[in-house]
């Protein structure tokens, strides 16, 4: 560790915290960080996990279509669980105000559309997913090299985002166009597998 | 036959320099922008979190009929969000205002993602 690394942080002061501290000597703008984190927990959370809810609630006589919504709102659930402890590790904290958390997203909420066809709701997941794909690769770049912890994290999330709109790609060309376009990975282990932000194994058989 | 333009100019004022680019009256700012070799900033390329916000220099119209959250204020304010918005006539704008209009949301009680 740098001399410099070291003397930031006095001996037995619970006021700073060395693994902040090292990333902000290489160069991490740690309070920007930990505001993209929060927008990006309150996609997960609040943009994405709770409207997909309701999403695939109007999925009815699209079973398959139901499912895949299944797995990307659970997966977008464990997404969430994932980044809130490294926001209060980087010394950040959640707004004590669901409302307050809501506006900090930086992607839509994805209300169900009106009318509410399978077309109009595979078209809003597939664009949630993509928001959610710019805002985690900006996450990456910001910590590439820099932080490892936090790029870890963001990377294993990026991982599942592109897995999901690979997924919405699939149905929608599938349903609206009639074109067969494959995501080439449909298969989890059971619904919210997660195998990126869960650590869980990988489908190879 | 109408008589309405529908290619327009654009000035962008960038941190380091000025940059005019053609738009179409159907088409994305930041879109052209990029086209034309500029890479502004951009996140969410739904009119949402205001990392391409910009700001007009001297009058115009910017239709963010495709931005999901656009409010009166920032219109008189002078904001636009390029990534979604479409030129209603020759426009001067300011890049790289993400920090002002964030400051400009909060300020005014509105939704300031990223802040």
């Amino acid at each position: 560790m740098p001399e410099k690394d070291k003397q930031v942080v006095k001996y037995g002061d619970v006021t700073q915290r060395v693994g902040v501290e090292v990333i902000r000597a290489r160069g991490v703008d740690v309070e920007k960080l930990i505001k993209m984190l929060v927008a990006n927990a309150a996609a997960e959370f609040a943009s994405t996990y709770y409207y997909y809810t309701i999403l695939r609630m109007h999925l009815a006589g699209h079973e398959d279509y139901k499912e895949i919504c299944e797995d990307a709102r659970l997966e977008d659930r464990a997404h969430w669980e994932l980044i809130v402890p490294r926001i209060y590790e980087l010394g950040g904290e959640l707004p004590n105000d669901l409302k307050e958390f809501h506006d900090q997203a930086g992607c839509v909420a994805a209300k169900l559309p009106n009318p509410p066809t399978a077309v109009n709701i595979l078209t809003l997941l597939l664009e949630s997913e993509r928001c959610a794909i710019r805002s985690w690769i900006a996450i990456c770049d910001m910590t590439f090299g820099k932080d490892p912890r936090t790029y870890d994290m963001a990377s294993r999330i990026l991982n599942e985002e592109i897995e999901h709109e690979a997924w919405f790609i699939e149905l929608l060309a599938h349903e609206r166009d009639g074109k067969s376009i494959p995501s080439g990975h449909f298969r989890r282990g059971e619904p919210g597998h997660a195998p990126y932000s869960k650590n869980a194994g990988f489908y190879n058989p | 036959m109408s008589s309405e333009p529908t290619v327009f100019d654009v000035e962008l004022l960038l941190p380091h320099g000025e940059r005019s680019i053609r738009v179409g009256r159907e088409e994305h700012i930041w879109d052209a922008a990029f086209a034309a070799g500029v890479v502004l900033p951009a996140l969410c390329h739904q009119g949402r979190c205001l990392t391409c916000a910009a700001r007009l220099e001297g009058p115009g119209e910017v239709d963010q009929s495709d931005s999901v959250s656009y409010y009166p204020e920032d219109r008189e304010a002078g904001f636009v969000l390029l990534c979604t918005g479409k030129p209603g006539t020759s426009l001067r704008v300011r890049t790289h205002q993400a920090h002002e209009m964030r400051e400009h949301r909060r300020q005014n009680r509105l939704p300031a993602p990223y802040s």
